[in-house]
């Protein structure tokens, strides 16, 4: 748990500089294939240490549903699903991002602010479906060959 | 349908919501007025005290009028750009900082508070634009 929690703290540092472009969606997707529902806890307390480092903000709240959502959508389609689903998964979930971050300002402000926060970022979340896309096609594979060895290596000792 | 014919589908359905997406951002995003608006710019510091710039500006963006302001008064910003827009970290020499001082630069717009960030904020004939030190606190 420790490990994946600083591999996600590492790569959502490492991109922070990149607008929307960001390894975490992949990394949940990956991490939840190996390690199923455990991957909440993990959720949270990355969760927690994004508050930790940041402070409480808006974000706090969405984090809190976006990534255990993202967390159970992979884990009950894991059966059918491969490759070219998460690729459109990590898309879909990019695109509507900014929609789903929405929902706290639904309730604070009401729908009218909601859609302009939802209105003034659509940009962002195209970049975010579109990065999401081919980072998730180019890394799956070496991702999951990783998580396979270690997961062989966990099984052997 | 075979594996390829649902890829494909799949592909598409994606970019078709990615143009719908575009679409509304076009027809509902803010529009900035164009040729020459008359606006204040007010700022409210940690002790509450205000001082008030007034400008004629042909800027689309309130970012604009900052700049503006800040080549010919004694107005001073800086900011980071953020996935959100421009984060607004110091005005006239003062840091809000969240995490640092557990503070932030709001931004009023006819004294409501304001949707947008100060590069998305369109600026329109009249407007009353405010940044006020506000305390997470």
């Amino acid at each position: 748990m420790g490990m994946m929690l600083a591999a996600l703290e590492a790569v959502k540092r490492a991109l922070d500089f990149l607008p929307n472009v960001e390894l975490v969606t992949l990394l949940f997707i990956v991490f939840t294939l190996y390690y199923g529902r455990k991957m909440l806890l993990v959720a949270l307390a990355f969760t927690l240490l994004e508050t930790f480092f940041w402070g409480v903000h808006n974000w706090v709240i969405m984090y809190l549903y976006i990534w255990p959502l993202l967390i159970l959508i992979v884990h009950y389609t894991r059966k059918h699903a491969g490759h070219f689903f998460y690729c459109i998964l990590s898309a879909a979930y990019g695109l509507l991002f900014g929609a789903m971050c929405s929902l706290p300002y639904l309730v604070a402000g009401g729908p009218g602010a909601a859609f302009a926060w939802w209105i003034a970022g659509i940009p962002y979340d195209i970049i975010h479906c579109i990065s999401n896309f081919l980072l998730c096609l180019i890394l799956y594979r070496p991702l999951t060959a990783a998580l396979d060895k270690v997961k062989k290596s966990e099984e052997a000792s | 349908m075979n594996k390829t014919k649902k890829r494909i589908a799949a592909l598409v359905l994606l970019a078709a919501l990615v143009v719908v997406f575009f679409l509304v951002y076009r027809h509902f995003s803010p529009r900035p007025q164009a040729g020459s608006k008359h606006v204040s710019v007010e700022v409210v510091d940690a002790e509450g005290a205000s001082k008030v710039y007034e400008t004629a500006t042909d800027a689309e963006f309130l970012s604009g009028v900052m700049d503006e302001l800040a080549a010919s008064t004694d107005f001073s910003y800086e900011g980071t750009d953020s996935e959100y827009g421009l984060m607004i970290t110091h005005v006239n020499g003062l840091r809000a900082d969240y995490v640092e001082d557990g503070a932030y630069w709001a931004i009023y717009v006819n004294g409501a508070y304001g949707e947008y960030g100060a590069d998305s904020q369109p600026v329109t004939d009249g407007d009353a634009y405010s940044f006020v030190y506000e305390s997470a606190n």
